[in-house]
């Protein structure tokens, strides 16, 4: 903490849902890409268990190695792509392709070659690729030669599948189906009878997916069906079949691993299961909260899951039941609650789902829960005029919570709905306290509670379009029925018929200033009085904020046309003004320091000060290249020990803010370094777990096979070597593949640490096997270990059966030889 | 750190769950429950994170669980060259979990993962482990059974590193020292091991019982003198069935070895947290669990000798609400509790085992015993689906209060006028009303006199029940008379009731008016009546804007909607009145006030004949006034009338604000006809 040095970081994590979801072939992970880096979730816990990071640019697909279930390929706009080994985090090669990436497919039967998908020079038209990876131990290597296979394809992987065994690619764009037939190199096209008289036919293809088994693709269409092409190898008597219930676009389509069922979803937020391609039979997943974008199958079989439009990806279960949400922030909408701290969890609290408050933890960066204000299922649909929280606000310490819902279908018709919620201790959970239908006759532009401790009674103030503030006290309106305490409205006030456009209360609560366009008012809290006026003619007001602790006696606000004021309340005239086009107003409820962020052509850049004085004490200039929508201190629990003056705001409390993209940006101090912790600093524990019934079967078969052998061997006293207690194995099967030399440099090394003193034995033939075990050995992980060890100690003793006849007088001089090569180099890793 | 103990067959075994909060930040806190489940929950939002149960958690239930300090994870941090903003996720992840279990072993479990990640058996303990801890640097962990063993495990290899005999009876509580060079082992005694050489350090006695806690509860020692790493800290011990908690220094070798001070609880400690203090002048913070679901703290700095037993400075306690009169409040266990990271708010985890409830409670009172009133009984049971989807329902129940435009506290009270001198206002309303109110008294009388004379025959007792209702405030009876759908019947029983009445009436009215819908529409129609027919009544009440002001603000805003429409309504009923009225003039030429009676009897335009009548009436006022002061009867201030005859002329001038009065009720008109359309 004591380094010196902030930067911007970004938290709350990117997008989760750009590209289908991958499973391993066990089902325990699930990738995604998300932005530069590749994530892997446990399945069971949702738990991120790695970040692969290495790409220079976003990521756009993501591929189990067909060789090795345990490696993951992903290719990324930065025209490389990298091979890893998911299970340690660790990047194992980059192959250096080129142009920008767009999509990778691996398909099944295709040795080395990977399909790609790249754009031309022309924007917006792409062609998909193969390329063959060489077969180098280096770690970069360059892969330059592309193929050409397909042109003018659609950017997006769901538009491109192939059909089973690799031997056709079906790429859909616009109206037009086209199936590429590899072996014969053949194209035919389909498109559909209607598109070709009307111009906006409606049944544009979306997505394709190919049967695992059968000659049969599915695409999804914008009207929300599905066809199911067969016979397409001959371009007259193909035929397909119509599976319609959507009402909207299909997103995307799944085959299941067996093909008995197809999988759909879109913007209904239903997963549709279609049971052997017949539209009687379908099963459904409903409500899943957002529309679904990607579906994808893991290998096993077992788990679905589908990446959605709120950033979040859910795994399902074979029966259609959800059992587990990966959820980033919610990234769906517009935030126009702005970014407020709840006061009791000190969690990060804006819009969420769709009526939704979402209540995020900034501290174990996951969100927390998604808090349902609204109360009504949601119906996504197209044109559907939804109910949207546009405002909350927490007051007393977060024992009230205001929040404001509203529904415009036209000009006229506005409905507002103003709820009042509690925070009950005995249940632990906010209860509605009062309900209030039109609190004004416009739209609410500015809400805040009277914060100030020595208030018994809480006091929200809202102000409308309509030209009035309302200010709501509660109130004991017990009658003989029920004691309840509800809110009522207190008092209306109004400026001659100006909009009012913002308002707050200073830091002791006894002064209200509510701007009304250009004006701002200051009112007494007791009396309602109109105690000043403060006019900048020069613009709107933008924002308006009284300044804390210190400078609790200034009052600051922006206005439209670029300037900052400070008003001083005890002369009552302004103090200073500034140029400055600000974005983002926001005090410090901690400490004198008011943040400010403006937005120029080039990006946004920050501000702080103190009211008290017009000089900044820090600028960083250009924290986002997007404009800055809404900013938040956030109290820090354990204060920061900064000592130099520039750094000092960052004490108390920590600045949040978000951009237009909706990413989450704050200010870090610690190093790079310091986060990249080395691996060797990390708690390695050694995956061992006690023999299983099963294994134990397998092991008596195994053990008999063994004594077989040995039984042959007898009279050779064949003494196998128990691997874990050779060093020079131990270290080459415990470092991490990535910083082992070559193989075959390793090979004649490892042999001969194997290899038995007293006996004679043979190398010659040795080597190629044994250099593709330990390529597997290498690449496979802590978790295979124990079987990769015990498969090696069997083929060792197989060799040995083979070779110890065969050894001549000269081999054995050789191999005398190759003994004393020295491996002290390994002891030096 | 856990508190060990499971099923409690043994008289000895520690009291409670082996549970704990999750290293640095508290995320999580598991549980491990007696039916073998271990399951974790996260703290900030009191929910079921994982579930596990250990393939043998019936023969070998766990016994302690101690969490793997928090693992460094490079996590999105890399830092792009174009883009300026770089990635940050959590810098420490908590993973591992290791649970020791009734039958000797050990189990790792990877909370990221949800599965074991490895058992340590070989070689280790034969029979129940009794506590876990790890090293916070090297990759070891100790263990202690009650086969008198201490085990150093090496976690890389999952093997045994070194065993021990740590006592001659059960080893019963570990502790690390905060250089981790040391360790604290208890059984009988407790005793201080150098941990390179496994030899004892020192020697402490002084528990009578199996010691189940041990903590270090200091950093650095408070002399100034140099440190070797452990001469001088204090640690803290708690046992089993021993309401003392005692602490201990470390000190050279010939002192004495038993307690320094000690705390004092009212139950045996099940769960114990502390604030480590950092220097000389903190004092460390102790939150002790006792077996009676108490938390006890203790905030004391640590110097020297303390011959009595200290007592808490705070306790808490949880309670159900009493319910009425039927259940007494019943107190809430709680079953750990654990200091924040700003030491100042303490987690609190209470209920049952199998459905906790975490909260965060801030330690800002002063008082020496706090009682939180907490309602678990139907604390949300998460179904599956809201504990995946994590949406949460705030509680929408029909007690809420409701506001809706007309209802009084909707907007504001009408008595502080924006912007204007109340005083003033209310002046004029009181001189305009109470003109017309003496005009209007005569007429009024005269209706009285010749509805007695006309309508006793065919007379119904609904003017009597009416106000019978009203002043009993009987609801029955008067849902009786205010259902009724026949309009005449409804201005006859408003002709014929009682002056005194008409306030409570339209107060009834406007009650009813805010209720449902339907009914609404039927005492529109009685509104309309009342306001046309004792329009110039009304208007000579003093406080007539208090009494009616929430009924003027719902109409207000029910009319509102309709604004153009209304507005025509009203201008068009103000002219068919007029032309009809004129016309019936012409017809009968004779003037006066048996005219006006006449009208009223006989036509459905009453209403119209009225407006007529007060406009008439405004412009002969002064003659009337007269008149009328002998005739006085109900309801009417003396005082008033006479202020305001001094002020005759001006208030003539602002008479006008009487047509505000009318235009109101114009506008009460229309309300029906909208309500109608509506339906």
């Amino acid at each position: 903490m004591v380094e010196e040095s902030v930067r911007v970081v970004r938290c709350g994590g990117s997008r989760l849902n750009f590209r289908r979801a991958l499973f391993s072939a066990d089902s325990k992970y699930i990738f995604c890409v998300s932005g530069d880096f590749v994530k892997v979730y446990s399945s069971a816990t949702e738990e991120c268990v790695h970040v692969l990071h290495g790409h220079e640019n976003v990521v756009s697909g993501i591929l189990l190695n067909p060789n090795n279930h345990l490696q993951l390929f992903s290719c990324s706009f930065d025209g490389t792509i990298k091979l890893w080994d998911y299970l340690d985090g660790i990047l194992i090669k980059t192959f250096i392709i080129g142009p920008k990436l767009h999509a990778l497919f691996i398909p099944t039967r295709a040795e080395d070659s990977i399909f790609l998908t790249i754009s031309k020079e022309e924007p917006d038209i792409f062609q998909l690729v193969s390329v063959k990876l060489p077969k180098s131990s280096s770690q970069d290597v360059e892969a330059r030669e592309l193929s050409f296979v397909l042109d003018y394809v659609n950017r997006s992987p769901k538009c491109i599948a192939f059909g089973h065994e690799g031997e056709y690619i079906a790429a859909v764009r616009d109206f037009y189906l086209s199936v590429y037939f590899l072996k014969k190199k053949k194209t035919c096209n389909f498109t559909l009878p209607s598109t070709k008289n009307k111009k906006n036919a409606k049944n544009r293809f979306t997505c394709v997916a190919c049967h695992p088994k059968e000659d049969c693709i599915a695409s999804g269409h914008m009207d929300g069906k599905i066809r199911l092409w067969r016979n397409f190898h001959d371009d007259k008597k193909y035929t397909y079949t119509c599976l319609h219930w959507h009402h909207d676009m299909v997103m995307d389509l799944a085959f299941t691993v067996t093909g008995t069922s197809l999988l759909s979803g879109g913007r209904e937020c239903v997963l549709v299961e279609w049971r052997e391609g017949s539209e009687k039979n379908k099963e459904f997943l409903p409500r899943l909260g957002s529309t679904i974008e990607h579906i994808s199958v893991s290998p096993a079989g077992d788990l679905f899951c589908t990446s959605h439009s709120d950033n979040k990806i859910t795994v399902i279960h074979r029966n259609l039941n959800a059992s587990a949400v990966i959820q980033g922030l919610v990234k769906d909408r517009s935030i126009s609650t702005g970014l407020m701290v709840d006061p009791r969890t000190k969690a990060l609290v804006l819009n969420g789902k769709p009526g939704h408050l979402q209540f995020y933890s900034l501290q174990g960066d996951k969100q927390l829960y998604n808090l349902d204000i609204i109360q009504q299922e949601y119906i996504n649909d197209d044109g559907l005029i939804q109910i949207e929280l546009v405002k909350a606000a927490f007051g007393c310490s977060g024992t009230w919570l205001a929040t404001v819902e509203q529904r415009q279908e036209n000009e006229t018709e506005l409905e507002l709905q103003m709820k009042l919620w509690t925070y009950s201790k005995k249940t632990q959970g906010f209860a509605l306290n009062t309900k209030i239908a039109m609190p004004h006759d416009d739209h609410i532009t500015a809400l805040c509670f009277n914060n100030a401790e020595n208030y018994e009674k809480p006091i929200l103030v809202t102000a409308s379009r309509d030209g009035h503030f309302k200010v709501w006290v509660l109130a004991d309106d017990s009658d003989i029925y029920k004691k309840a305490i509800g809110w009522t409205c207190d008092f209306v006030g109004s400026y001659h018929k100006y909009q009012a456009t913002n308002c707050c209360f200073s830091e002791d609560g006894s002064l209200l200033a509510v701007s009304f366009e250009e004006i701002v008012t200051i009112w007494d809290s007791e009396t309602w009085e109109l105690k000043c006026t403060f006019c900048q003619r020069a613009g709107k007001i933008r924002h308006l904020c009284f300044g804390r602790l210190t400078c609790s006696k200034y009052l600051l606000g922006t206005t439209d046309n670029g300037i900052l004021c400070c008003w001083n309340l005890l002369s009552c005239s302004m103090q200073w003004s500034a140029k400055l086009n600000v974005s983002v107003l926001e005090p410090d409820p901690y400490s004198d320091h008011v943040a400010a962020v403006s937005q120029s052509a080039e990006g946004s850049d920050l501000f702080v000060f103190k009211p008290s004085e017009p000089r900044p004490l820090y600028i960083q200039k250009n924290v986002s290249r997007e404009e800055v929508q809404w900013g938040v201190f956030v109290p820090r629990d354990v204060p920061g020990s900064f000592t130099s003056e520039a750094y000092q705001w960052l004490n108390r409390s920590q600045f949040y803010f978000l951009t237009k993209s909706q990413s989450l940006l704050t200010f870090s101090t610690k190093s790079p370094e310091e986060k990249l912790t080395p691996t060797s600093k990390q708690l390695l524990a050694e995956e061992s777990l006690p023999t299983t019934p099963f294994s134990l079967i397998l092991g008596k078969h195994r053990q008999q096979q063994d004594s077989r052998l040995n039984e042959t061997s007898e009279n050779e006293l064949i003494q196998l070597p128990l691997t874990e207690n050779i060093p020079a194995i131990n270290e080459l099967l415990h470092t991490p593949a990535h910083v082992l030399p070559s193989a075959s440099f390793l090979c004649s090394l490892f042999i001969n640490s194997l290899l038995l003193s007293k006996e004679t034995k043979s190398t010659e033939e040795i080597p190629d096997d044994v250099d593709m075990e330990e390529k597997e050995e290498s690449d496979s992980s802590d978790e295979e270990k124990d079987f990769t060890e015990k498969a090696q100690e069997t083929n060792t003793t197989d060799l040995g059966e083979d070779v110890i006849h065969q050894l001549s007088k000269s081999e054995e001089k050789e191999l005398r030889k190759f003994r004393k090569v020295d491996y002290s180099w390994l002891a030096a890793l | 750190m856990a508190a060990g103990g499971g099923g409690g067959c043994d008289p000895l075994a520690p009291a409670g769950v082996p549970c704990a909060f999750s290293p640095d930040g508290q995320a999580y806190f598991a549980l491990a429950s007696s039916d073998g489940h271990l399951r974790v929950w996260e703290t900030a939002n009191n929910r079921l994170h994982q579930e596990y149960v250990p393939s043998a958690h019936l023969s070998g239930t766990c016994t302690c669980l101690a969490w793997a300090p928090a693992r460094l994870q490079a996590k999105e941090s890399h830092q792009r060259k174009k883009r300026k903003s770089e990635v940050i996720g959590t810098s420490d992840q908590v993973d591992l979990l290791a649970l020791g279990t009734a039958v000797g072993s050990i189990l790792l479990y990877s909370t990221v993962k949800g599965e074991l990640h490895s058992k340590l058996i070989s070689g280790g303990h034969e029979n129940r482990v009794n506590c876990i801890q790890w090293h916070q640097d090297n990759d070891c962990i100790y263990s202690c059974s009650d086969d008198k063993y201490i085990v150093e495990w090496s976690i890389q290899t999952c093997k045994v590193k070194c065993k021990w005999k740590g006592d001659n009876s059960s080893v019963s509580s570990l502790c690390i020292s905060p250089d981790g060079k040391m360790l604290l082992s208890a059984g009988r005694t407790i005793k201080l091991w150098v941990l390179e050489t496994k030899e004892v350090y020192r020697h402490f006695t002084g528990h009578s019982t199996p010691v189940s806690s041990l903590r270090f509860t200091t950093i650095r020692p408070n002399e100034s003198q140099p440190f070797d790493g452990i001469t001088g800290l204090y640690f803290l011990s708690g046992a089993v069935h021993d309401r003392l908690l005692n602490v201990w220094q470390v000190r050279s070798e010939n002192k004495e070895k038993s307690a320094v001070m000690s705390f004092t609880v009212t139950d045996e400690p099940v769960y114990i947290d502390l604030t480590l203090s950092e220097n000389k002048e903190e004092p460390v913070k102790l939150a002790v669990v006792s077996r009676d679901g108490q938390v006890h703290l203790f905030e004391h700095i640590l110097n020297g000798h303390c011959k009595k037993p200290l007592t808490s400075n705070c306790t808490i306690q949880i309670a159900t609400p009493g319910k009425g009169k039927k259940s007494t409040p019943k107190p809430i266990p709680i079953l750990a509790a654990g200091f924040c990271l700003d030491k100042t708010s303490l987690l609190l985890v209470y209920g049952n085992w199998f459905q906790p409830t975490i909260e965060r409670v801030a330690l800002n009172s002063k008082d020496t015993h706090i009682c939180l009133e907490r309602d678990i009984s139907n604390c949300w049971a998460p179904t599956v689906e809201t504990a995946i989807t994590k949406v949460r329902t705030p509680v929408m129940s029909s007690e809420a209060k409701v506001l809706v435009p007309g209802v009084p506290g909707h907007h504001a009270p009408i008595k502080p006028a924006p912007l204007s001198q109340p005083k003033e206002v209310e002046n004029k309303r009181k001189l305009g009303s109470n003109e017309a109110s003496i005009e209007e008294r005569l007429g009024a009388m005269g209706l009285d006199r010749k509805g007695r004379k006309d309508d006793l025959l065919q007379t119904t007792s609904f003017p009597v029940l009416l106000t019978q209702g009203l002043e009993s405030n009987d609801f029955e009876m008067l849902n009786k008379v205010l259902q009724t759908r026949n309009i005449n019947l409804i201005k006859k029983t408003v002709l014929r009731m009682p002056l005194h009445a008409v306030i409570p009436l339209l107060q009834e009215l406007t009650k009813r008016l805010q209720g449902h819908p339907n009914s609404a529409v039927l005492m529109v129609q009685w509104l309309k009546c009342v306001l046309t027919i004792h329009a110039s009544y009304l208007s000579t009440l003093p406080d007539l804007v208090h009494q009616l002001g929430t009924l003027y603000q719902l109409m207000e805003s029910r009319v509102k909607t309709f604004q153009k429409l209304s507005h025509l309504h009203g201008k068009l009923i103000l002219l068919i009145t007029q032309v009809t009225a004129s016309e019936k003039t012409k017809k009968m030429p004779s003037p006066g006030q048996k005219a006006k009676l006449v009208y009223e009897e006989e036509s459905s335009e009453e209403e119209s004949d009225d407006e007529i009548a007060e406009k008439d009436s405004d412009d002969n006022w002064d003659e009337d006034e007269e008149e009328k002061d002998s005739e006085k009867d109900e309801g009417v201030d003396e005082d008033n009338e006479e202020d305001e005859d001094t002020d005759d002329k001006e208030e003539n001038g602002e008479d006008r604000d009487g047509s505000s009065e009318k235009e109101l009720n114009g506008d009460s008109d229309l309300d029906p006809e909208n309500e109608s359309e509506e339906e």
